[in-house]
Formats: C-alpha cells, structure tokens, sequence
C-alpha cells in the first residue's frame, strides 16, 4: 500500500517539477520514497519480471549501458535506464517510480544501472542483479574515490554474496579478471588484438591481485589492460568470449571494450549476431562520448576523458584521425576530481602532432599549460584561453569547412562545451 | 659554466610508487636541466635494483603509492636501508612525497594501533586516525622560509605525521592541513632531503625548487658553485598564481 502512495506522490511531484522547471526532478522523487520504505526498489523489483543489470567501471560505463540499450530496444525489448548522478539509490528508485503502473507493477523487461566504483557494494545491498557487467578499474580521482585496490577488495566482498547474478567480466584488466575467481557465473570479454609491447606511464595495476606479486605482459593492449599472468601463483588471464563478427559504431580500442561488454550480455539474453549487429548499427554515442555535433558546414566532435588512460586513447585516436585542430579543456570541478597531478601521467610527447593547431582552456588551464610546455610540443600564448567560449570560438574559425573540430573535455568541461555549442553562443 | 655538465637522477620505485602524476617531478628536473645544457640521465628504480647504483644518483625521487605497492616496495628498501642512509646522510639532494616520506620515518602506526616500522632516517612518525577521521584532502599554500618562497601544490593523506626533535619542518602551512592538520607545519628537512605531502606534482609549480635540487646536485659532485642559466618561468608563475588566487593567498 505504501508503495502505490510512493508512486503516485512521486509521479505528481515529478510531473509538477519538470511543469514549473524546479529542478531536482530526477532524484527526489527517489529520496522521499526510500525515507518512507527503505525497501521500496527491493520490494518493486521483487515482484517484477524486469532483469535488472548494473555496469560499473572507470571507464565506458555510459556508452556500454547506451550499446546494450539500443541493442536491446532494436530487438523489440522495453528498457528503463537511470541518470547517473551524485546520489545514486535515490537516483535507481525514481527511475523505478517514473516507469512503474500506480499498481507497483514495473514496465520494463531489462533495467540498465549505471553504478559508479564507490557505490556498486551500496546498491548490491539493496539490490540483487541478474547481471554485472565489470568494465575496468582505473585510477580517478584519489581524491573522492580512493585507491583502486580498496575499490576492488569491497567490490569482491559484494560479489560474494550474489549467486545467482552472471558475471560479464574484461578478461584483460587482472583486477577485474581477479572478481571472477570461484565465481562459476563468470563469463570473459576482452580484445581481440595484437597489442604492442609499449609499458604507458598510467599504468595501475601491475601487481598480482592474488599474490602481489609482478605480473608478467606478453602483450599490452594500453595502460595495465592485456595478456596477464602471474609467474608466482600462476593466476592468468581467464579465457575469453570474444565475438570477431562485431559491427563497430564507435572508434577506438576502449570502445571495442564497451562493445564486446555489450555484445556478451546480450548473447546471454539469447540474442545472435545478427540481432545484436542490428542493434549496434542503431547506435548513436552518448552525450559527449565522441559525440558529433554539426555547426553548419563543419563539425565538432567531443570526447569526455577523465584519467591518463582515457585521456591517452582519446589523444590516440584524435591522431588517428589527422586532426588538425583541437581543444583540451581542464576542469578540476568535483566530478573530474579536484586534483590535477594525473595530468602528467598522459603521454602528451608522443600523441600529439606537431602540425596540429592545439588550444587549451579550462579552470586549471595554466597547469595543462605547463604539462604541456614540459612535452617539447610547442604552445601558442595566444591559444591559451581562460575564456572557453572564446577558445571554442578560434578553434572553429581555425577548422575548415567540411574538417572536424576536436574537443576534449574533463567531465563537467564537457557539459559546459555542450552548452556553449548547443546553445550557439560561439556564433 | 662548463659545458659538458652531467646529472643522473635516481627515481626510486617508478612502476609501483607513483600515484600523484610523481613522474613531472622528473620531467621537469630533466627538461630544466636540457634547457641549460646539462646532460641528465634517469635511472629508474625498481624492486630488485641493485643498491650500488644509489652511490652514481646525484638527485634521488621517490612518490607515493597503494597500501599494496608500499607493502611490495618496503620489503625490497629495507634490504637497502644501509645504503639509502649513506646517501642521504652524505647530503644527496631529493625529494620523498607522501608515502615515501612516511616511509623513511621511524614508524607508521596504523588505527588498530599496529606498528609498521619505517626507516628510521627521519626523526618522524606518522599515525593513521582511523576510518572515521577524513582524509586530508585538497590545494595548498605554503612557507619554506630555508628557500625564502612560497609553494603551492596539493595534499590528499590520510596519516598524521609528527616531527621529533631531530628534524626541521619543511614549511609552515598557509592554507591546508600539512603534517597533521594541527601544528601548521608541513613536510620536513634533513640535510638536503625533503620530505612532503605536497604534490600536484611538486616541482612543476615550484620551479624555484628545481632549480634548488639542480644547483645542489652540481655543487656536490663538481664541488664549485656552479649558476644556472635563467630560465622563462612566465607559463610556471601563471599556475602558481592561479592557484594562491584560488585560496586568497598573495604570492
């Protein structure tokens, strides 16, 4: 009975939020319903026929949860999805009230969390999922999500208790590989590559999960990520499942993690190839993850990056492209984490061209400055911009017409790039 | 000055001690070195290196790093705790951030009152508060009166670390927590060792410090006084700046 009060107040209020633009629309209505039944998304859930999957990781939660989305809504199944904010249970049980029938009744035969490091042990207190999917664990934010291998002890606590939960889990990073030990409900993606031998200066995890002790790489695909094995204990990279006959909507070898993440759960679904590839064709990148926006005749592409390791594939690729103008923004707000020392861990000196136009802004431009000045790569004084609009304004005139404008923006970065371009402050 | 000048800096522990971006610390000391026409050469450090080389090392560094990588570390430099001394006792400059720093301490004394014992070589011990104390965690500003300038970087530790009688303070804090977030000082200094939670990393926004590390170095192994060239530090004022503006604090 509580429930259907909860949902019909929660309705209302959102319908009332959203009417009068209040804010705050998304998560309060969850708020208020777990103050009055602690055990609201349980009981919902409970009753439901809905699979609940969460995707947690550093790294490519947000795409993978919008692949597997799309994957899913193209082969005709109804799915809810959950903004990713600050608080993330009352953030679940609003998605919950918005989709469910004032009977409690959810509508949805998947939902699809995305639950950051620090939570994931919170939310599989309340919540039991059929499926995980363990994307990679990399170092962000010291600041506010602590070390990785903190992260990754409570993680394999929390996985303990679900028996009945599948594992889709990267076969590739050894920590995460690590979480599947014992589990017979694990399943393994990874990459299908050659790798190069090059150790990256982020690398994180190099130490044995099990026994601490050096891990030996036949290859490295980047950053830790790659064929693993202990030398000591014997650990070693868990065999994988890994589908070669994959169309790619996206560039990138972090991307392919996403995908084959995506691809597997949705095997498990019983869906084949050929649905998952109608699925993937249908796929349009979420806000910022190489995002591509159209100004006229020439274009901008966004890519968010929040650590050395995303920073690094993201400058890769950039280069792949032959880019010949591009924007870094800085920010050091909470959500791209408030200290900026990683900055040095990203490999400016190889990956960025000499021939490309490169201008920088952000709250802690003159630290990016600096990084970049003590790469040898030449920076321009009047390039340096503690002006975004301003900067995002030159970058444009500079690109020419039917050319890409490439940004690469830390997290809250990428929302105020967002605002300026959608909202043609720059024209 | 001479032309065929040379420095080999020893960074200590590169792959599993270098949490807080430790590597700009040597890029920078590098680069200003080239910049001058000074050869450097890195000599990277890592579990199993053998403890001859320290006695080559004109400039030592060594950064923070996880509860694991610090367990995996110490077993290798207690095996080397004789010779790391010798150096550091013979006035070899360098640098030694957070960990490290609680590292070459007496001991860390963890919340459930176990003792891990540390080096010895500072006069300083270090003790966790346990769970329910925050980290000390965000950007700072402070003193060094030794130097005469004002250094800015940022801090995130949870252990509070307390000088002994046999040590300096590096720094008084101006704004942020320092040692242990109540006596204002920050970090400490034995002979020409440094220790500190600042990061940020620590030399790129200090360049002054750098240059401090530099001239040391040559003046120990070329036993003269040698002066550096200067250099444009327009880029490196900036950020600093930046940053005192930030915390209200003139520079």
């Amino acid at each position: 009975m509580i429930n259907i009060l909860i949902i019909l107040f929660g309705k209302t209020f959102s319908f009332l939020s959203k009417r009068f633009n209040l804010g705050h629309g998304s998560t309060w209505p969850g708020h208020i319903a777990l103050k009055l039944n602690p055990n609201f998304t349980n009981q919902i859930l409970n009753k439901s026929k809905t699979e609940v999957i969460l995707v947690t990781g550093t790294n490519g939660k947000t795409t993978t949860a919008k692949l597997l989305q799309t994957i899913l809504e193209t082969n005709g199944k109804k799915v809810i999805l959950n903004d990713s904010g600050a608080n993330l249970l009352n953030g679940i049980a609003s998605t919950i009230i918005l989709n469910s029938k004032l009977n409690g009744n959810l509508e949805a035969d998947f939902a699809i969390f995305e639950v950051d490091e620090n939570t994931l042990p919170q939310v599989t207190k309340t919540i039991t999922p059929n499926y995980i999917i363990a994307l990679d664990l990399f170092r962000d934010q010291l600041d506010r999500y602590g070390e990785i291998d903190t992260i990754a002890r409570k993680w394999k606590d929390a996985y303990k208790s679900l028996k009945n939960t599948q594992f889709i889990l990267n076969a590739d990073d050894p920590q995460i590989a690590f979480l599947g030990n014992g589990l017979t409900t694990a399943h393994y993606f990874g990459l299908d590559s050659k790798g190069n031998n090059i150790e990256e200066h982020a690398a994180d995890s190099l130490l044995c999960p099990k026994c601490a002790n050096r891990l030996t790489f036949k290859t490295h695909y980047f950053s830790h990520l790659g064929d693993w094995s202990c030398a000591k204990c014997g650990l070693k990279r868990p065999n994988r499942e890994i589908n070669a006959d994959l169309f790619l909507p996206l560039r990138g070898t972090y991307a392919i993690y996403d995908i084959q993440a995506a691809a597997l759960l949705a095997k498990l679904t019983g869906l084949t190839t050929e649905q998952i590839n109608q699925g993937l064709k249908n796929f349009r990148p979420a806000f910022g993850r190489q995002e591509i926006i159209k100004i006229e005749d020439k274009n901008i592409q966004l890519f968010l990056s929040k650590n050395p390791t995303s920073f690094n594939e993201s400058l890769r690729t950039i280069a792949g492209n032959n880019a010949a103008n591009l924007l870094i923004v800085l920010n050091d707000r909470i959500p791209d984490g408030t200290d900026v020392s990683w900055i040095w861990d990203i490999d400016f000196e190889s990956l960025i061209k000499k021939n490309m136009n490169l201008y920088l802004a952000g709250d802690r431009v003159y630290d990016l400055a600096l990084r970049i000045k003590y790469s040898d790569v030449n920076i321009l004084e009047e390039n340096i911009f503690e002006n975004l609009s301003e900067a995002i304004g030159k970058g444009m005139l500079e690109t020419k017409a039917n050319e890409t404008f490439y940004i690469l923006p830390t997290y809250s970065a990428m929302l105020e790039t967002r605002k300026i371009i959608t909202g043609k402050k720059i024209l | 000055m001479k032309n065929n000048l040379t420095l080999t800096i020893g960074w200590l522990y590169p792959e599993l001690m270098n949490i807080y971006g430790d590597r700009g610390n040597i890029i920078v000391l590098q680069k200003r070195c080239q910049w001058r026409n000074i050869k450097t050469e890195v000599l990277r450090l890592d579990v199993g290196f053998a403890k001859e080389i320290l006695e080559k090392c004109d400039i030592l560094l060594m950064g923070g790093a996880q509860d694991k990588q610090q367990e995996a570390v110490a077993k290798d430099i207690f095996a080397k705790a004789k010779e790391l001394k010798t150096t550091i006792e013979k006035g070899i400059p360098g640098i030694y951030v957070c960990g490290a720093y609680q590292m070459l301490g007496n001991f860390y004394k963890e919340a459930n009152g176990n003792k891990i014992e540390g080096l010895g070589i500072f006069d300083l011990y270090t003790e966790s508060p346990g769970q329910s104390k925050p980290r000390l965690i965000g950007n700072m500003v402070e003193y060094c009166e030794k130097l005469n300038y004002t250094l800015v970087g940022f801090e995130n530790h949870g252990g509070r670390t307390y000088l002994g009688k046999n040590i300096q303070p590096f720094a008084r804090t101006t704004k942020g927590f320092g040692n242990n977030g109540v006596d204002k000082s920050e970090g400490a200094i034995y002979k020409n060792s440094i220790g500190t939670y600042l990061h940020g990393p620590l030399l790129p926004k200090n360049p002054l410090l750098a240059d401090h590390l530099i001239k040391q170095a040559l003046e120990i192994k070329y036993k003269t006084k040698i002066p550096l060239k200067k250099l444009d530090d327009t880029l490196e004022n900036q950020a600093r700046i930046a940053i005192a503006k930030r915390l209200s604090v003139a520079i």
